[in-house]
């Protein structure tokens, strides 16, 4: 049934960019996008418990390393791409390293921090990142498909969520979620938690790298609205609006956002005004969002 | 004799508080030795400095001989020593069987494959009585069975020392007899040296060889059941002195 369903998915997927039109195709690219960072932002916040406001900016250190090193240094994007999640991932390990320890609401601060200092400094360092301007980069194809790149994205998406399910399944994922459920019982149990959060941290901001990578090469316009907190903002209102600390949950929530916000971008910033304000309401009343009322309504018949 | 578990002169104070004053003891191989004292006497901070949560500020805690009060909680888990909360803490959104492969998991052995680990720990609650229970959440259970479920999971974790943090407290009289046939056998045929805080004295005062009593911090008497029970002490700590 469960394996159905998913042959089920995959199929409209491969169909999908048969289907759409050029401009839906798009959202749909864009869709994956998110996909992978809200997943990726559910790693940390979902089964570790711990609120990163970094995600958005990883994602912007992974588009922009690729694509400079592509504009300025002729480097072939795949190889870029590799070298901004790397990045990415290393810069998590030093961030955390430096304020997981201190746990909980430090982490928080500590990444909105890094994430405003990354902005501010590609919005002013304007001769090698054109600050607000934005800079243009070469695509992942010498002929631009929107097929191709949906198709990219596609299997992209597909090994970062096979390969993050195969983590959460695996010794280390057990430990995030004891650490998740009780970081003084799972001390206690053996688990080196202050171990296991960075290992989360970390591949989680790589994982976010690598999005921003592939996103920025996509776009072929790099700005600061990458790494910018509206971003992140909408990053995590997909992963607590599709229901956090589930699998399935930011993956539904990030297709259903930003979709939906095709819908309602006649209102401008303001749709992140009402993700903000919906992921605050299911926040308190359904914590384990849209998956999680779906459950309940499901064993209730 | 070399004891399994020893405290020497351990001390630890949050802010102006003495919660513990140079305390000492010592386990020996295969003992059960309960740990009595009025409220806020200092038991559960001993249990928190000996496993590492608040570590002594003076002192020193040996495990085989070997210092272990530096350590980090889940190094001194690893070391060999296990513990229970006296509010119960199992994994709440988690399976038994997960909850115990926790604790099997927290051993980082290299070499064991997964089924090996899924075997030991469905055998772990076989032992606990929890056997048909593996795949229900642990939120989900009576409080006798998260009690079963911390053991197994601390067993999982295969110790020399079990710290025992009231087990007892909440349960009914069946209930208690269950869990102190569960101890006995922990001690007898699992080999594990045992140090238990509780307040059901009628149970405790069968069950252990050796009683050690705290008040205030410090330890004010040792010794075989008979002898802590008429205490004058002890019996002053409990009913209050002349002065209180």
């Amino acid at each position: 049934m469960k394996r159905a369903g998913l042959a089920g998915v995959f199929l409209i997927a491969i169909l999908v960019p048969f289907f759409l039109n050029q401009y839906w195709l798009h959202v749909a690219i864009i869709s994956l996008f998110y996909v992978m960072m809200a997943s990726s932002w559910n790693l940390i916040a979902g089964y570790t418990g711990q609120v990163s406001f970094a995600h958005a900016a990883f994602a912007g250190v992974g588009a922009y390393t690729s694509g400079m090193l592509a504009l300025y240094g002729g480097v072939h994007p795949a190889l870029g791409i590799i070298a901004g999640t790397l990045l990415a991932g290393v810069l998590g390990l030093g961030l955390g390293g430096l304020c997981i320890r201190m746990g909980g609401i430090y982490l928080s601060l500590t990444t909105l921090g890094f994430s405003e200092i990354l902005r501010i400094i590609i919005t002013n360092e304007e001769q090698w990142t054109r600050g607000t301007m934005g800079l243009q980069i070469p695509g992942v194809f010498s002929v631009y498909s929107k097929t191709h790149y949906y198709f990219l994205f596609l299997a992209v998406t597909l090994a970062f969520l096979v390969l993050m399910r195969r983590l959460l399944n695996s010794d280390t994922g057990l430990a995030f979620r004891a650490v998740l459920n009780d970081e003084l019982a799972a001390s206690t149990s053996g688990i080196d938690t202050v171990r296991v959060r960075l290992m989360a941290f970390t591949s989680s901001s790589a994982m976010a790298g690598l999005a921003g990578g592939l996103y920025g090469h996509y776009l072929m316009l790099i700005t600061p609205d990458i790494p910018s907190l509206g971003q992140m903002f909408l990053v995590l209102a997909m992963a607590v609006i599709g229901g956090m600390g589930s699998f399935a949950g930011p993956i539904i929530g990030a297709i259903a956002l930003e979709f939906l916000s095709e819908y309602i971008r006649i209102y401008g910033e303001y749709h992140l005004l009402l993700f903000g304000l919906v992921a605050l309401v299911i926040a308190r009343f359904a914590p384990s969002g849209m998956v999680g009322l779906w459950e309940k309504i499901w064993r209730r018949r | 004799m070399k004891p399994v578990l020893e405290g020497r002169d351990v001390s630890r104070s949050f802010g102006g508080l003495m919660a513990l004053h140079r305390v000492s003891f010592q386990l020996f191989e295969g003992e059960i030795v309960g740990l009595i004292g009025p409220n806020g006497s200092g038991k559960t901070t001993l249990f928190n400095a000996i496993t590492g949560v608040f570590p002594p500020q003076e002192g020193e805690i040996l495990l085989d001989g070997k210092p272990v009060s530096r350590l980090k909680p889940f190094q001194i888990c690893r070391m060999g020593i296990g513990r229970t909360f006296q509010i119960v803490r199992p994994f709440l959104k988690m399976t038994c069987l997960e909850n115990v492969l926790v604790g099997i998991v927290g051993r980082d052995e290299k070499g064991t494959s997964r089924e090996e680990r899924v075997e030991q720990a469905l055998s772990e609650l076989e032992f606990v009585g929890l056997g048909g229970q593996s795949h229900r959440l642990a939120g989900s259970l009576t409080l006798l069975q998260k009690k079963m479920l911390e053991l197994a999971r601390a067993l999982a974790t295969r110790p020399r020392v079990l710290l025992l943090d009231e087990v007892l407290a909440g349960l009914n009289p069946s209930e208690i007899l269950q869990a102190l046939d569960m101890i006995e056998a922990i001690r007898v045929k699992r080999k594990v040296t045992i140090f238990w805080v509780e307040h059901v004295m009628g149970a405790i005062m069968t069950a252990c060889q050796r009683i050690i009593v705290l008040d205030q911090g410090r330890k004010i008497a040792e010794g075989p059941p008979d002898e802590v029970r008429s205490n004058p002490r002890v019996i002053e700590a409990y009913l209050g002195g002349a002065d209180a």
